[in-house]
């Protein structure tokens, strides 16, 4: 057996398939760290909330390290088939539930009563801010519309009287130059 | 063995797929390849992180250009308070940014029929350029443009008039100059 770190996803499942807890933490630890980060992922493009994808982490990853404990991962080699569909299912009941407190948030509690996601803990708001600033007024419009409006291409070409292939390639390339501007300026620091 | 990626996802499928863009057909095969894919699925994390992090500085009130009606009712939806101001071509208008706005919205009333673009110039006491927005696409309601700006930058300024014009982007033809007679409010 390889070092946990160097294992495929299906070498690391065969190693916890059917061994009992604690028998295999290093391979447990190493699925963990690799499928964690895409289940959050999953969780926030479908879910569109921190809390929620955070959520939907644990849920999934425990329900995962569990049938595969219990034998019941059919194919450990397909352990990635199997944690996207388990998000899928967990995202579909998460969604049911998140409408529910929506509609009890909105009928009982101010609009600021929920904190937003601590978003400057991965990614520094300044340099970020810094870098939109430097965007061509155009693209920052597309970017807010897109990000944080939550718009489509449609919906954002519609707003600015631009084509939706125009809104996309002006997106894709002011995301360019952000990455690059947020990479230069924590490198230059 | 996380192996390199063989098959890379395209940077633009990526920004589809978050922003919802992505055809719902292409969806399923994606999502197993970033399941499996700790190369697309980083780069998938740089795009999540951009994104969260323009959210977040909007929430803050920490945007700036122009916005539209629909990115101007997200941020009163989301809490974000909201001084706005609108004046009319050849209007002046006194304001202030006071302790607790968050954003200063100022809209620009404009006759904007058949105009693509427009670029907005602002300047201060003796034509000092204070700030020049260029290529603003005209909104398909062309009635308005409005432009936001961080209310801690206004607050900042000292009591002073400042003038807006706005041009045709295409031609630099004049539509309308406005004023704002700004205090400042401590």
């Amino acid at each position: 057996m390889h070092p946990a770190v160097d294992a495929s996803d299906g070498e690391l499942a065969r190693a916890v398939a059917g061994r009992a807890p604690g028998a295999s933490d290093a391979a447990e630890s190493e699925l963990y760290r690799r499928f964690a980060p895409r289940v959050r992922l999953y969780g926030l493009r479908h879910l569109r909330d921190e809390e929620s994808a955070r959520d939907l982490v644990q849920q999934v990853m425990l329900l995962t390290i569990e049938k595969l404990r219990r034998g019941d991962v059919r194919d450990p080699d397909q352990i990635a088939s199997f944690v996207l569909g388990t998000s899928r299912t967990m995202a579909i009941a998460a969604r049911r539930t998140d409408a529910r407190r929506e509609r009890l948030r909105e009928a009982f509690l101010a609009p600021d009563a929920f904190a937003a996601p601590d978003v400057g803990a991965t990614l520094d708001l300044d340099r970020l801010e810094h870098c939109l600033a430097q965007l061509a007024d155009r693209e920052r419009s597309v970017v807010s519309l897109t990000f944080y409006a939550e718009s489509s291409a449609a919906a954002v070409g519609a707003d600015l009287g631009v084509s939706e292939g125009n809104v996309r390639v002006i997106r894709h390339r002011a995301l360019a130059k952000l990455r690059a501007c947020v990479l230069a300026e924590r490198q230059a620091s | 063995m996380t192996a390199p990626c063989a098959s890379p996802v395209a940077d633009e499928v990526l920004v589809d797929y978050w922003t919802g863009d992505l055809p719902a057909a292409d969806g399923p095969a994606l999502e197993e390849h970033l399941f499996s894919c700790a190369d697309c699925s980083a780069r998938l994390e740089g795009v999540a992180s951009i994104a969260g992090g323009v959210a977040a500085l909007a929430r803050q009130g920490r945007i700036t250009g122009i916005i539209s009606r629909a990115l101007l009712n997200r941020l009163q939806r989301d809490g974000v308070r909201v001084r706005q101001y609108t004046l009319d071509p050849g209007e002046t208008v006194p304001c202030a940014a006071f302790p607790g706005d968050d954003v200063v919205v100022t809209a620009l009333n404009a006759n904007l029929a058949g105009v693509r673009a427009v670029s907005l110039r602002v300047t201060g006491p003796n034509d000092a350029v204070m700030g020049e927005l260029n290529d603003i696409p005209v909104a398909a309601s062309p009635a308005a443009v409005m432009w936001v700006t961080p209310a801690a930058l206004i607050r900042s300024l000292p009591t002073q008039r400042v003038r807006l014009t706005l041009r045709s982007a295409d031609d630099a033809r004049l539509i309308a100059e406005y004023a704002l007679d700004h205090t400042h409010a401590g």
